[in-house]
């Protein structure tokens, strides 16, 4: 190639949009063709129960101490920020109600995603990545195994049904931090705060809404970092890499899902 | 606990083994952590001054995690004011207040917090993952034997950088959720632009707590993440646990401290 002229700020601007436009469509494509392939292998169900087991145990087990840390500085969090407002509204009978609308409809599933997508969903896209560069993958594949069937579908499964549990768990335990921080606070007693929260202001509605969402937010974790994990390469620097864009991704689209489910469900 | 002594009492552990192990687990990286921290802060003020480490780091952490932080911040803006919407039209059905209640919110809490959480994934697992590689690659290790203090030559810089950026970054994502809230207000409430534009409930004690926060969040994520990256060991999933747990322990630390910062300004800033 002869010199080239050096492109023009317009150019390298548009260069760089060009770029992460085609990036993003392609880490969108790559996770709805992985999702093709996996629903490929769940009608009629082909994994390995005792991979899935393994999973289940090291996924939900091992995430239920940072869950109940994180759930009850949530809950309690929600009280000192609601504590003002219903001081201003006069009605302390309320507060039950209005932390426990904040926690079940978004905090909780919200706050358990993105713990979960930090040690559940980074976790699997360093195992997966760490398998690629090492070419285990490979291995699986000359032995005439479905890496599919063997590796990512009880992962998959395994994500999911972690995020539901952890989240029924988050809802419950944010509400018991939220009722003992409200009778510390702001003098509320526990019975007075589940008064409030039981009172006909709340139904099953309110929790159904947070549990459709951790469902959604589970498969975008898990599909996100089975994506990026299995696309890995380059070594140790890739594998680090590999498990920052899924952690980001996984992110970003448990955000913007959040919004489309919160508008549906209404 | 060394290895050997681990293996001597492996046979008759128990719960009460694990959860002292734990304990002792839990008490040394807390000393490391508040070692890294102090060392940070003395280099901060004594170490050697590499020109542009920290323009760099600020370009890395700020510039490139806005993009990211503008779409998910636009979006939970969106989410905050829907929700908080429909549940007033429950209760009272009276809008005058969901500006200025929402702006209240955003400036103490949450503009902090749910921004700090989003930079904690993506510049947390960054900061782990690049230290991390060098660190197993020994890179760290080249860089004592040329007699530079990695805390000095890798943290420092990420350090300053995150403390100013992710301050920056935040005033910018209030700014984009509080936008994003009021289009919603406007479209699905009716609530007029100039009523949503309400900043009579913002007082000094909120700035105060928000700008704290910002700060606090900024400090804790590259001391957390650094020393996570520091000490990985053991080749490609090293680095990933490492990584993994950049972003956990990030997002731990900005939970609790939100907790501790939001409950003192509770104590001294009363409404």
């Amino acid at each position: 190639m002869t010199a080239a002229p050096s492109p023009s700020r317009f150019a390298t601007l548009a260069e760089g949009v060009g770029t992460s436009v085609f990036g993003i469509a392609e880490t969108v494509g790559g996770m709805g063709l992985l999702l093709g392939r996996i629903l490929a292998r769940l009608f009629p169900p082909r994994l390995d129960y005792p991979e899935l087991r393994r999973n289940l145990y090291k996924m939900s087990v091992k995430s239920v101490p940072i869950v109940i840390i994180t759930a009850l500085f949530t809950g309690a969090i929600m009280v000192i920020q609601a504590a003002p407002i219903v001081k201003r509204l006069g009605a302390e009978g309320l507060v039950g109600w209005a932390a426990g609308f904040g926690t079940l409809r978004e905090i909780a599933p919200l706050l358990t995603a993105l713990m979960i997508s930090g040690r559940v969903g980074a976790n699997n896209t360093a195992e997966l990545g760490t398998m690629v560069v090492t070419e285990q993958i490979d291995a699986l594949r000359a032995l005439a195994i479905d890496p599919i069937a063997f590796l990512i579908l009880p992962r998959f499964i395994g994500i999911t049904v972690t995020l539901f549990m952890m989240t029924l768990y988050a809802d419950a335990l944010a509400l018991l931090g939220a009722a003992y921080s409200s009778k510390a606070l702001i003098g509320v007693e526990p019975t007075a705060f589940l008064h409030g929260l039981t009172g006909g202001l709340l139904g099953f509605a309110d929790v159904a809404n947070g549990l459709v969402k951790s469902v959604v937010f589970g498969l975008v974790i898990a599909l996100a970092s089975c994506h990026f994990g299995l696309t890995t390469t380059g070594g140790a620097p890739g594998v680090g890499k590999s498990v920052n864009a899924t952690v980001v991704a996984s992110a970003a689209g448990i955000f913007v899902l959040d919004y489309f489910v919160s508008f549906l469900l209404g | 606990m060394s290895v050997q002594s681990r293996q001597a009492t492996v046979a008759h552990r128990g719960f009460v083994f694990d959860l002292g192990s734990a304990a002792i687990d839990l008490a040394r990286s807390g000393w490391e952590l508040y070692s890294v921290f102090a060392r940070t802060l003395y280099f901060v003020a004594r170490g050697k001054r590499e020109k542009g480490a920290v323009l760099r780091q600020m370009y890395e952490i700020g510039n490139k995690s806005a993009f990211f932080l503008t779409i998910t911040m636009g979006f939970i803006g969106m989410i905050l004011v829907y929700q908080s919407g429909l549940q007033t039209k429950r209760i009272l059905p009276d809008f005058t207040l969901l500006g200025a209640t929402y702006l209240e919110l955003l400036v103490r809490d949450l503009a902090a917090s749910i921004g700090a959480l989003m930079l904690a994934t993506r510049v947390g697992a960054g900061i782990a993952a690049e230290i991390g590689s060098m660190v197993v690659t020994e890179q760290v290790d080249a860089l004592r034997m040329c007699a530079a203090d990695p805390i000095d030559f890798l943290i420092k810089p990420r350090f300053i950088a995150s403390v100013i950026m992710t301050t920056v970054l935040i005033i910018w994502a209030a700014a984009v959720a509080y936008v994003a809230g009021g289009a919603t207000a406007y479209f699905a409430f009716d609530v007029p632009w100039r009523t949503f534009l309400n900043i009579q409930l913002v007082d000094h004690g909120d700035l105060i707590t928000g700008l704290t926060k910002c700060v606090a969040y900024g400090a804790a994520i590259p001391i957390v993440s650094g020393y996570c990256g520091l000490s990985t060991f053991g080749g490609s999933e090293g680095v990933g646990w490492a990584t993994t747990r950049a972003v956990v322990n990030s997002s731990l630390a900005i939970i609790v401290l939100n907790f501790f910062i939001s409950a003192a300004a509770f104590v001294v800033f009363p409404k």
